[in-house]
């Protein structure tokens, strides 16, 4: 066959690590300002307003934590797949995942707010409620924390596995690191799956406990993977812009990135749909009461938004193959994605809250920028102290002489 | 042989696995696959089409008799007013998405090792969709007025019910083999004209000629024809998607517990790969041996194929377990009664079946040792096409059979007539295969090539691109696509 | 680029010169001096898609997904007008409760329907861009063109190119490198 995977291609870390006194440098820095700036408009507004912090809190969380988490599936995706032409993106998602323990001290917040966030962790609340009483065994406090533990353990270990393994293979150019990595990916994305299937069961489905749908963990998952697409494809591209990668990174990994942006567009809009369309037919009422509150009041145009906006709207715009393959352009696509994703995110956490209507606050903006700029400042701080790009990963010449067909 | 190729399997650096083995050059495809048409009849061929043909015959039988005898010859009752039939239907339709996906998706994410496969997938997925649509056409009784479920305007002024979920199968289904038919057509163009060019009578140049549409290999046709390809999989991708989830949504409009859950779309697409794939290695492990093709359809392939099962086989676990717990979370008495009854009732032998089978024995495909080894890989993918008979099976029977009210329980046990309808319809299903593979190159040839090494062009020039010097000037940033390449 | 109609076909003694190459590699090449030689009335004819050549002949991109994209918005918007047509103004039923223009109901016709127009305008349009069915065409008419299918690579030059000459034409051909070059009767 071909003497490419004779030798193995090295770049020279100069050109894939961000130069010192360059303006991305200061990322960590921006980062941190903001979460300082959201920790002060918490602590002033909160105490006024406990059950609205607490669910704007647990809104960005899952916002930012989605996006980590859509990192992880995706990178592990690229190595059970053995995809040859993401490896030059892949210390990016690295990166965004690799944030998940930060993401797990900024949950205990939420653990001081359960009452106010979660009906069934209040005492004395299933005396009352026959369901509450039928699901005790699984909702109550301490099986709740149990099981928030036994996934950020998972998702710790896994990340920082693939992270440190990933790293380490920049300076030894190790073969048996990527086989090793390849071979647990299959693993690890059924413990990924399970772990965030039941996480989103336990922080969002349980926020309206009478509720419950079979295909939550995947919607959620959608969510989180198309939220990360999007992140990527504005990441890279600015990147891009910034001068970094950019004799690195072509425009046949824009359009490949743009491809996934596209096709989860899709993929999320069925799921969404198929979720949606099943309760409504049915109308049992048991189910369709959720989608009921979200389809009531000034909720009814979030979801028109939802449908137009993050399945109507992308999918036009991104079926063209321009529109893939510059990198503005593709970047306005992922902003629009992602706001579409916190969208998302706001409609199905918010109206447990406030049912009457959209009630904007700005403790949603403090939680954004406390909870975005730990995870901005964390993935930017990794950033600056590696390389860009998996060095002396085996297949790097091939990922960067990929070419669309 | 086997030794060496197992070796290759599994290389983390190899970007560009083997996928042809003996290096045979693009004349020695033509000929290997070519020859399967063209040499005259092996009697292992009339092994399989014999039996096929009487099982045919059978179903042929069976069909007449439910017409002139009625539904009642089938052991349907009440409550259970589905059985067998739907669940060959939807077997049946499940089985012929492996062939759109392997055509289409695979396609897509440029998995070249596709190209072994596809031809006989495709023709797999057309006779699937085949017996598949038979099963919704017989059951309905009085099949004489069948065409009512079409919109067509009649002298009382109805319509179909077009938010029935039953007509968006009649839609999904019907659309789903057109469009199945067209892409493993457009794919046989250039190798009809293979075989015009070859054909020694002018009986096959003819017929051969006619189907190839004067194809001559002209690169602004080829322009066309791989937009038109790429259309076809870009379409076909959603479309698989859609049909099987139309299919799930017969059971999931309704109320009936086990039926109405929200994950049932993509947990009926992920089943219908799982069964479809192991369909597909039954065959291509009887197809390649029988005629020769183990440089084409190579372990390499067979190793991807588990995986793809192992990987559908997981959803398939997935949903289970969430529906299990979720039977339980959500707190409704009769959804988790119905659970419980799978697991335990008069049909726990089905359910312990369907689990063995479609959960267990994928886990082998954990080890590459299993993935590779054909006898192996054989009776896997017969115990996982029984274990997806058995989970439609479970899934209608057991929600039927107890549903809410007691005194209205019943139980089903199959007639003789049912039986012989499935058994019937594999005979249509083989007899049809048979007949493919006999008169149509059951390897797409002009796809093989283009995964040879010989056929980039570019073959030599790699060696340029090298380390430390894989350089700017190769790797350009912006760069504009090459004018007329195609996507 | 006009390709000849079934009836346009060249009108000299001539079709035009068929030349023969070896491997992919050589066709590229071959291709590319053709059109910078300004050739405009030529092919080139292979067994399966070579990567690359649609450059190397300076052809442009297929305008086939338009066909498509518009055939299947129509066939989506025929198939939800049908059924708003039919469940809200022809014969409107009330079904388990839901109203009459019940949009979510409707959505998986809309969709089959969508793809399947978009399918034949995939295959319609591709067929009609490449005029096919064309059974005959004198190309079919040289012995060595049988291969084409199999695993020989060709140019061919018509003879209605104005830069057409039969002996200038063969030699620049050969020169590139062409295992046989032949002249092809109308």
């Amino acid at each position: 066959m071909t003497s490419e995977h004779d030798h193995v291609v090295s770049l020279r870390s100069e050109e894939a690590t961000i130069p010192p006194g360059h303006s991305w440098n200061r990322i960590p820095v921006i980062g941190s300002a903001c979460a300082l700036l959201g920790v002060v408009g918490c602590a002033i507004l909160g105490p006024a307003n406990p059950k609205q912090f607490f669910f704007s809190w647990l809104m960005s969380y899952l916002f930012f934590l989605s996006l980590a988490l859509g990192g992880l599936f995706f990178t592990l995706f690229m190595y059970a797949c053995q995809g040859g032409w993401g490896i030059v993106v892949r210390r990016v998602c690295e990166t965004v995942f690799a944030t998940i323990p930060v993401m797990a001290t900024l949950f205990v917040p939420v653990l001081f707010g359960l009452h106010y966030l979660y009906p069934w962790s209040v005492p004395g609340a299933a005396e009352q409620d026959a369901l509450l009483r039928w699901k005790a065994p699984f909702l109550n406090v301490p099986f709740f924390l149990i099981r928030a533990a036994i996934y950020y353990i998972c998702w710790s270990f896994i990340a920082l596995f693939y992270y440190r393994l990933s790293r380490g293979q920049d300076s030894t150019g190790d073969f048996a690191v990527s086989a090793r990595l390849r071979k647990f990916a299959g693993p690890c994305i059924i413990v990924l799956a399970l772990t965030s299937t039941f996480a989103a069961i336990d922080w969002i489905v349980s926020l309206t406990p009478h509720w419950y749908s079979t295909m939550f963990g995947v919607y959620f998952f959608a969510g989180s993977f198309i939220g990360f697409i999007a992140l990527l494809s504005v990441v890279v591209p600015a990147m891009r812009g910034a001068g970094l990668l950019d004799t690195v990174i072509s425009a046949e990994h824009l359009h490949d990135l743009g491809k996934f942006l596209f096709a989860f567009t899709a993929f999320w809009a069925y799921i969404g749909f198929s979720q949606f369309f099943l309760i409504w037919y049915a109308n049992l009422p048991e189910e369709s009461f959720w989608f009921k509150a979200r389809l009531e009041g000034s909720w009814e145009i979030v979801s028109l938004l939802l449908m137009a906006g993050h399945f109507g709207i992308p999918f036009f715009y991104l079926m063209g193959r321009a529109v893939k393959r510059r990198g503005w352009t593709l970047a306005i696509g992922g902003t629009w994605l992602l706001v579409m994703h916190f969208v998302d995110i706001y409609w199905q956490v918010m109206p447990t809250l406030h049912p009457e209507g959209v009630r904007p606050s700005v403790l949603d903006i403090a939680t954004f920028l406390a909870v975005g700029g730990c995870f901005v400042a964390a993935a930017g701080w990794l950033m600056r102290r590696q390389a860009l790009v998996p060095l002396r990963d085996p297949r790097l010449a091939e990922s960067l002489m990929f070419e669309n067909a | 042989m086997a030794q060496t190729e197992a070796e290759l399997l599994d290389n983390p650096v190899e970007g560009n696995p083997t996928l042809i083995l003996r290096s045979p050059d693009f004349h020695a495809i033509t000929e290997v696959v070519a020859e399967t048409v063209e040499r005259p009849t092996p009697i292992g061929w009339w092994i399989f089409f014999i039996p096929s043909v009487i099982l045919l015959g059978l179903l042929g039988v069976a069909v007449s008799w439910l017409f002139w005898e009625g539904i009642g010859i089938w052991g349907l009752n009440i409550p259970v007013g589905w059985a067998w039939d739907i669940t060959n239907f939807v077997f049946w339709v499940g089985i012929g998405h492996a062939g759109t996906l392997i055509s289409a998706i695979l396609f897509l994410f440029r998995q070249k090792w596709r190209t072994s496969i596809n031809r006989s997938a495709e023709a797999m997925t057309i006779f699937a969709v085949m017996c598949a649509m038979l099963f919704p056409g017989i059951h309905v009784g009085r099949v004489w007025v069948i065409y009512w479920v079409f919109p067509v305007p009649n002298q009382m002024g109805v319509w179909p019910n077009f938010r029935s979920p039953l007509l968006w199968d009649v839609f999904a289904v019907s659309v789903y083999g057109t469009v199945s038919v067209l892409f493993w057509y457009v794919g046989l163009i250039p190798d009809l004209a293979t075989m015009r060019d070859r054909a020694k009578t002018r009986v096959r140049q003819a017929v051969y000629g006619f189907f190839a549409l004067g194809w001559r290999g002209s690169v602004r046709n080829w322009n066309h024809y791989e937009s038109a390809y790429l259309v076809l999989a870009a379409l076909a991708t959603p479309l698989v998607l859609s049909v099987h989830s139309v299919v799930s949504m017969d059971f999931a409009v309704s109320l009936l517990p086990g039926w109405h859950t929200t994950i049932f779309p993509p947990y009926f697409v992920a089943g219908a790969i799982f069964s479809g794939f192991a369909m597909v290695v039954t065959l291509m492990v009887i197809c390649r041996t029988a005629f020769r093709l183990e440089h084409i359809i190579t372990l390499r392939h067979f190793d991807y194929m588990a995986k793809i099962m192992l990987v559908t086989g997981s959803m398939v676990g997935y949903a289970y377990a969430t529906e299990f717990f979720t039977s339980w979370y959500s707190g409704n008495p009769y959804e988790f009664f119905t659970f419980m009854n799978r697991a335990l009732g008069p049909y726990a032998w089905a359910y312990w079946i369907m689990i063995t089978c479609n959960v267990i024995s994928p886990q082998v495909f954990w080890f590459k040792k299993a993935r590779t080894n054909i006898p192996y890989l054989f009776v896997a993918s017969i115990i996982v096409n029984i274990g997806m008979w058995f989970e439609r099976f479970v899934i209608i029977v057991t929600s039927l059979h107890r549903d809410f009210l007691p005194s209205a329980w019943g139980y089903f046990s199959p007639t003789i007539w049912d039986i012989s309808c499935l058994l019937g319809s594999f005979g249509l299903f083989f007899t049809m295969f048979c007949l493919f593979v006999r008169f149509l190159p059951m390897v797409a040839t002009s796809e093989v090539k283009t995964v040879l090494p010989q056929a980039n062009p570019h073959a030599g020039e790699g060696a340029e691109r090298q380390v430390g010097d894989y350089r700017r000037a190769t790797v350009p940033t912006h760069r504009k696509p090459a004018p007329g390449s195609a996507y | 680029m006009r390709i000849p109609l079934l009836n346009e076909l060249p009108q000299g003694p001539y079709y035009g010169v068929l030349a023969e190459f070896a491997t992919p590699a050589d066709l590229l090449h071959a291709c590319a001096r053709v059109r910078d030689e300004g050739f405009t009335r030529w092919d080139a004819h292979t067994p399966f898609p070579v990567h690359g050549i649609d450059g190397a002949m300076g052809l442009r991109r297929s305008p086939l997904p338009w066909i498509v994209l518009v055939a299947g918005l129509t066939g989506a918007a025929g198939g939800f007008g049908l059924q708003w047509w039919v469940h809200a103004s022809a014969y409107p039923l009330v079904i388990s409760g839901k109203p009459y223009l019940s949009w979510p109901a409707f959505i998986p016709i809309t969709f089959e329907l969508g793809v399947l127009f978009a399918a034949f305008g995939a295959v319609i349009g591709m067929l009609a861009l490449n005029r096919l069915p064309m059974h005959n065409h004198p190309l079919f008419h040289s012995r060595v063109f049988e291969r084409v299918t199999d695993d020989a690579f060709f140019i061919s030059i018509e003879s209605w190119d104005p830069r057409f000459d039969p002996s200038a034409t063969e030699k620049l051909l050969e020169s590139l490198g062409a295992r046989s070059v032949e002249l092809l009767e109308s």
